[in-house]
């Protein structure tokens, strides 16, 4: 079919379509959803007993403030993936804020390890980690997931791995509430390890389920 | 992407509300843009890629009305589809290039081109069938009763009422009524 005729064909079955918000909105939106529920998972796994003290020390309120806006990053990357207007410094977004984290963590663990002559640096196995993030991460994600099937889009890829990295960095944030770790390594590599592990999984299940529902239905046009 | 049109916007937007004719417009004005700029996106691909990376682009349009917004231009929503879109189809073109043998250079009689053994044999008893179709009926029983089905002179005669030699005569009648239907000249 040549183009001029595409053209009147697509016309010709035009139907309304409901725009789809802004991909600050359905960060929002997201937010909005995923706040309450990790807060609702803190209470129901028992936040620690020292959480209020945490809160208020700098360098833990820190680490929090990191993970919360490296998953908000993530979030409206992953929705900005989606939309072909969208400019490529907002697709990375999350590689910056990322990067802050981790390096801020680590950061942390040379000091504190050389506070405590290695005892921070001391790794335990702390298996615990792996299904208290998918317990905490799971929400978020399916939270996404609906959100981004709301409406058609591109870079699925990319959009499925930040999108994972959102819900994962949220459950991070959330479990460090009421899971303690035994060092500052254990946290490093077990916790960390977890939110990696997370965003690699979430993001290929996501792109599954996304991928099928693409919508297909307009190949007949390129037809001959 | 100073070439976008004032009223691309207010077609686009319309369009997303089913303004058949603000979207036929949009697409009949974008399209000579479309070609410019994939045409000096990927200066190396032929003709017909370029119309195939246009294609995909307004198709890519059409499922993706939804995402518009009215404050943003049209020129760079386009272009980000057309980016999209056409890397894929590039991709794929390298892809099945990576597969494909030229066969300019190959003769047409080449026993590499045949699909099967059983190819020639299997569109010469097409070609048979369809013209034993075209005979009469009559033909058509005498030829299936003596030259499908194998049938003796004396069973066929038993079967159809015929006399054995009404059905000699009948069965030369009708194949050379048959190689007449296939093209085949008579050597005399």
């Amino acid at each position: 079919m040549s183009n001029e005729r595409l053209i009147t064909a697509l016309a010709d079955e035009l139907s309304p379509v409901y725009r789809a918000p802004a991909p600050a909105r359905l960060t929002m939106w997201w937010l909005a959803v995923t706040v309450p529920i990790l807060a609702l998972v803190t209470l129901m796994m028992g936040p620690r007993p020292d959480v209020l003290s945490l809160l208020l020390r700098p360098d833990f309120a820190l680490d929090e403030a990191l993970a919360v806006l490296t998953g908000v990053a993530a979030a409206y990357a992953a929705f900005c993936a989606g939309r072909p207007d969208q400019p490529g410094w907002k697709l990375l977004l999350p590689v910056g804020a990322m990067a802050l984290w981790l390096g801020v963590l680590g950061r942390q663990c040379m000091s504190l390890s050389v506070s405590t002559q290695g005892g921070a640096l001391r790794l335990h196995v702390d298996v615990m980690c792996v299904p208290a993030i998918a317990v905490a991460g799971i929400a978020p994600a399916v939270a996404m997931v609906v959100l981004l099937r709301h409406s058609p889009m591109f870079r699925t890829a990319h959009a499925c791995l930040c999108a994972a990295l959102a819900a994962a960095a949220l459950a991070e944030c959330a479990l460090r509430l009421f899971h303690r770790a035994d060092s500052f390594a254990t946290m490093l590599v077990w916790q960390m390890g977890s939110v990696a592990l997370f965003t690699l999984a979430g993001s290929l299940v996501g792109r599954a389920i996304i991928g099928r529902a693409q919508p297909n239905g307009l190949a007949s046009h390129v037809e001959s | 992407m100073a070439e976008e049109d004032a009223n691309w916007r207010i077609w686009l937007a319309a369009a997303q509300a089913g303004d058949r004719r603000a979207y036929g417009a949009l697409l009949a004005a974008a399209l000579p843009w479309l070609r410019a700029r994939a045409r000096g996106r990927w200066p190396t691909a032929t003709l017909s890629d370029i119309e195939d990376i246009v294609q995909e682009t307004l198709l890519a349009l059409h499922r993706s009305l939804a995402l518009y917004q009215p404050c943003r231009p049209v020129a760079p929503f386009l272009f980000g589809i057309m980016k999209l879109r056409g890397a894929e189809v590039r991709r794929q073109r390298h892809r099945h290039a990576a597969r494909e043998t030229i066969l300019d250079d190959v003769p047409a009689t080449s026993e590499a081109l045949r699909m099967n053994p059983d190819q020639d044999a299997a569109v010469d008893q097409a070609a048979m069938q369809a013209a034993i179709g075209r005979l009469s009926l009559r033909d058509q029983e005498i030829l299936d009763m003596l030259k499908l089905r194998e049938l003796s002179l004396l069973e066929a005669a038993a079967v159809s009422g015929l006399t054995v030699t009404a059905l000699k005569v009948g069965t030369f009648r009708a194949i050379r009524r048959l190689r007449h239907a296939m093209g085949v000249e008579d050597v005399e």
